[in-house]
């Protein structure tokens, strides 16, 4: 069953258009992910959602319940909407305990303060926060604040919990904790919950589906195993991973397959829709799609070392070819000088 | 660039004039009061005789009482109204803020004796509008000379003080803390009383003591509203004191003087505590995102209304009774504009050679004298900026001690120094002891213009001067200076207001050579020179006016 059904939203401030037409579902229990560069409108649409910002066209629904129809002028307010929201600067109110922060929502739903206290406690203690009631926000680490604006947020059983950008204010280490904590969280209490991230990583990782937006309209959605491994456009090729772009002439198209000729190269390639003959193509393979060899044979390019950086688990090689710059993963040091590289039909796009 | 050389002042002698300009005239007022007669009284002696006098006067405790109802009526009236003006400014849709934004500041720029003789002219027994209402009704229901109305206008005057205050507080509260509240599922106004009001308690806590202690230093309200019906309160009391004895009563004054001092100095410590208390609670990190405004209904009418009550008896009555009475050649029952219509009030100022050098005082003493106080306080900015020493820490207690010293206080002990340092004693004369006196009473003012200036400065801009091989004096010249620019001619226009609206300061220091609108219009107001004192008056209002359209025009902030 779908908890919330956004359908061909439309926003703009003043002139300015936002959001030009969004369209998603969110099902019970699942993690959707709104994914794309800073101004794609992702926040934007998150908090339409809550109610906190007003769209033009279109319509939102909760549940089989109308929050916001444009057509018909259904316009609920936020706090009429019984959504739970995480806030990026996580809105604490300092001027109350956590306890306080956290029980606020259910005294505002006129609940006995016998029943309060044992979910308050109950989702503190979900939170491993148990200790932290009387605390004020600010005597709280970063990570524990955010636990605490989630249990503010899951506190009154919303059917759907939004979170924006919930770890881009920790650490780079805590984050990746939080992560899988996050990711824990969310399937072992069956939340619905829709989240907003820059970070492809945490998208990747943390939903069941992921919307990657682009300017006000979505470029493309599916699992993270369909955005990252079958981008339909160059767009959503270029924002998952780390990719290498080379530019060409598309001079043949045949069975589903694409060659793309360069200054003194040719690699055929999976053709993606837009790519026709004779015309300038784009070639976009993933860093660790690409592999050294020792010599020439199909699809394989030769191009010379200019350095070599060390990561830990590898190294990555950087490489000349003309103007172009290749990057390819490999498990040890090279020598200088020009190699050889493959290039997988399968793994190597065409647009 | 000239300006460059306020920079390259070393900053030991910066702090060491600075302290002398602050502490002498505070030292020599303690020090006078512990004398049983004037300094240059050649039979005094060292004795708390003077103490004991006005402590053995009724009239002195009498004063004091009426000074604490005041202060007391002010903060119950400006607290409540100035937090809920914020409120309605910051927080709602009423139609017309950005026009009601300046109109609402206007009373804390026009000189207080300026506007208690508005009140005069305007509301008094033969007021123009008491004239007015009793012709149309038959009889007008109210008075301005008892202490209850001394107290609520007062307390109206002072609105202004508390809505900067909680503006910018509620303006700092990043809305994310009141979304949450939403979503959590409170409405507008449970968020406005669960979360907005109890996070701005503490700017309106320190609002409040300010209020308080801004009604010790109250002098031109009490002077002029007060002296009918004989209200006395400490700071007139001191006043009427001058010549009680016959000879000049210094060590008198001086008893009063530490008096106000001892009340005044706590609450100044206290506001600096809260203050920083406030900041602390402040340190909400909001992303200043897109308000939404509160949609005000049908209370829009009933706001709107409540504004244009509080800016009419506020601003519009005593300015309008000035301007109305600078152009008539008398007023009373049965007498109509047309018929008493008249410049003359304007030629009697012009033909005066004092008015005229006052009019050109004032003008030099906030455009030069503006400039120069500014290029002050920046060289004291700079000697503590981004240290965090013994040194700055002195510097930040001592620019509070003229806070704590009362406009009327700072200009008798300025007097004083002039006279007890022989060496000082030509300058007593010249425009140049207003100055100085107006530059120290207004030190902690300017510092805190100066210093928020200072503090838009990232640190990281500095850093990077320093790393690429700069001095701190190159810093300050080459990078820092620079960077302020602006923030220091907005500090000239703001200081250039002040000035203008200044009279307290000057009724001690006024002499032939020194005159000034403010403490002119004091002295006139004594000898009852009603109608030139309309005139000045109204010239005053203009002058101020000039700054305030040109800060208006230049989008200088009139208020950090």
């Amino acid at each position: 069953m779908s908890e919330l059904t956004v359908d061909n939203l439309h926003l703009k401030y003043g002139d300015n258009p936002i959001l030009k037409g969004v369209s998603l579902t969110l099902n019970r229990g699942e993690v959707v992910s709104l994914l794309g560069p800073s101004g794609s409108g992702k926040t934007t649409l998150l908090r339409a959602v809550a109610g906190l910002e007003t769209p033009h066209e279109g319509t939102i629904r909760i549940g089989d319940k109308a929050v916001f129809d444009g057509s018909a002028g259904t316009d609920i307010p936020a706090e009429g909407r019984n959504l739970g929201l995480v806030f990026q600067s996580y809105a604490l109110w300092p001027h109350k305990t956590v306890f306080d922060n956290v029980a606020y929502g259910l005294k505002l739903r006129k609940i006995g303060s016998d029943e309060i206290k044992t979910r308050v406690t109950n989702a503190l203690g979900q939170l491993s926060l148990g200790h932290l009631g009387e605390r004020f926000p600010h005597q709280l680490s970063g990570g524990q604040q955010q636990r605490v604006a989630l249990a503010r947020a899951l506190v009154y059983n919303p059917p759907v919990i939004l979170l924006d950008e919930p770890l881009s204010n920790l650490d780079a280490k805590l984050r990746e904790e939080a992560r899988a904590w996050l990711r824990e969280l969310i399937v072992r209490m069956q939340l619905s919950a829709l989240c907003v991230t820059h970070d492809q990583g945490e998208a990747l990782a943390m939903s069941d589906r992921i919307l990657l937006l682009n300017n006000g309209r979505i470029e493309q959605q599916g699992t993270p195993e369909e955005m990252y491994s079958d981008p339909v456009t160059l767009f959503t090729a270029d924002f998952m991973g780390s990719n290498n772009k080379l530019t060409g002439r598309i001079t043949e198209v045949r069975d589903g397959t694409a060659l793309l000729e360069g200054d003194g190269w040719k690699l055929w390639g999976a053709a993606r829709q837009s790519a026709k003959t004779g015309t300038e193509g784009t070639a976009m393979i993933r860093l660790e799609r690409i592999r050294l060899t020792d010599g020439p044979g199909d699809n394989r390019l030769e191009a010379g070392l200019t350095t070599s950086m060390y990561l830990g688990d590898k190294w990555e090689h950087l490489f000349a070819l003309g103007e172009s710059r290749l990057r390819a993963y490999g498990d040890k040091p090279l020598a200088s000088g020009r190699h050889w590289l493959h290039v997988p039909r399968e793994s190597l796009w065409v647009f | 660039m000239r300006t460059a050389a306020i920079a390259a002042v070393p900053r030991s002698l910066t702090i060491l004039v600075t302290a002398a300009a602050v502490l002498a005239p505070l030292l020599l007022i303690l020090y006078q009061s512990v004398l049983t007669a004037p300094f240059f009284d050649a039979r005094k002696t060292l004795g708390l005789g003077a103490y004991e006098f006005i402590f053995a006067d009724p009239d002195f405790w009498q004063a004091s009482l009426n000074s604490v109802v005041i202060a007391a009526a002010m903060v119950i009236i400006a607290v409540p109204l100035g937090g809920l003006l914020a409120f309605v400014m910051e927080r709602t849709d009423l139609p017309g803020k950005r026009w009601i934004e300046p109109l609402i500041l206007v009373p804390s720029f026009v000189s207080p004796m300026v506007l208690a003789f508005g009140f005069v002219v305007a509301a008094g027994p033969v007021g123009f509008y008491t004239v007015w209402v009793t012709e149309l009704f038959g009889g007008a229901p109210w008075g301005i000379y008892s202490l209850t109305a001394i107290g609520i206008i007062a307390g109206l005057l002072h609105v202004p003080n508390v809505y900067v205050y909680a503006s910018a507080a509620l303006k700092s509260l990043g809305s994310d803390v009141e979304e949450a509240a939403r979503v959590a599922g409170a409405s507008p106004f449970r968020v406005a009383a669960t979360v907005s009001l109890p996070l701005i308690m503490p700017a309106l806590l320190f609002a409040a003591v300010l209020v308080f202690f801004l009604g010790f230093e109250l002098f031109g309200l009490p002077l002029v509203l007060g002296d009918p019906e004989g209200h006395l309160v400490l700071s007139t009391y001191l006043y009427k004191l001058t010549n009680k004895l016959g000879t000049p009563s210094y060590h008198l004054m001086a008893a009063v003087a530490i008096c106000i001092v001892a009340v005044t100095f706590p609450l100044v410590l206290l506001q600096r505590y809260l203050l920083q208390n406030a900041r602390k609670y402040a340190t909400i990190k909001g992303k200043a995102g897109r308000m939404r405004e509160l949609p005000l209904g049908k209370w829009k009418w009933v706001a709107a209304a409540l504004i244009g009550v509080w800016l009419f008896v506020g601003v519009i009555v005593p300015l309008s009774g000035i301007a109305l009475r600078a152009f008539v050649s008398n007023w009373g029952y049965g007498a109509k504009l047309v018929e008493v219509f008249t410049f003359e009030h304007f030629q009697s100022v012009w033909d005066e050679p004092i008015l005229v050098r006052a009019i050109w005082n004032t003008i030099l003493i906030g455009t030069v004298g503006g400039a120069i106080a500014v290029a002050c306080y920046t060289a004291i900015g700079f000697a503590t900026h981004r240290r965090n020493d013994g040194w700055s820490r002195f510097v930040d207690y001592l620019v509070l001690v003229p806070r704590a010293i009362p406009g009327l206080l700072a200009g008798l002990a300025f007097l004083w120094v002039f006279l007890f340092f022989p060496p000082l004693q030509p300058l007593r004369t010249t425009i140049f002891s207003m100055w100085l006196a107006y530059t120290v009473v207004w030190l902690a003012y300017g510092m805190r213009l100066i210093s928020s200036s200072l503090m838009q400065v990232s640190t990281e801009l500095e850093e990077a001067a320093r790393t690429v091989g700069a001095t701190r004096g190159q810093i300050s010249r080459q990078i820092t200076l620079p960077l302020i620019r602006h923030g220091l001619i907005a500090s000239w226009l703001l200081v250039f207001m002040i000035f203008e609206r200044e009279y307290s300061t000057g009724v001690y220091l006024l002499a032939p050579g020194t005159e000034v609108i403010g403490a002119q219009l004091v002295s006139l107001w004594q000898g009852g020179a009603i109608d030139v004192v309309a005139a000045l008056s109204l010239i005053n209002v203009v002058l101020v006016g000039v700054g305030l359209a040109l800060a208006l025009r230049f989008g200088v902030k009139l208020r950090d």
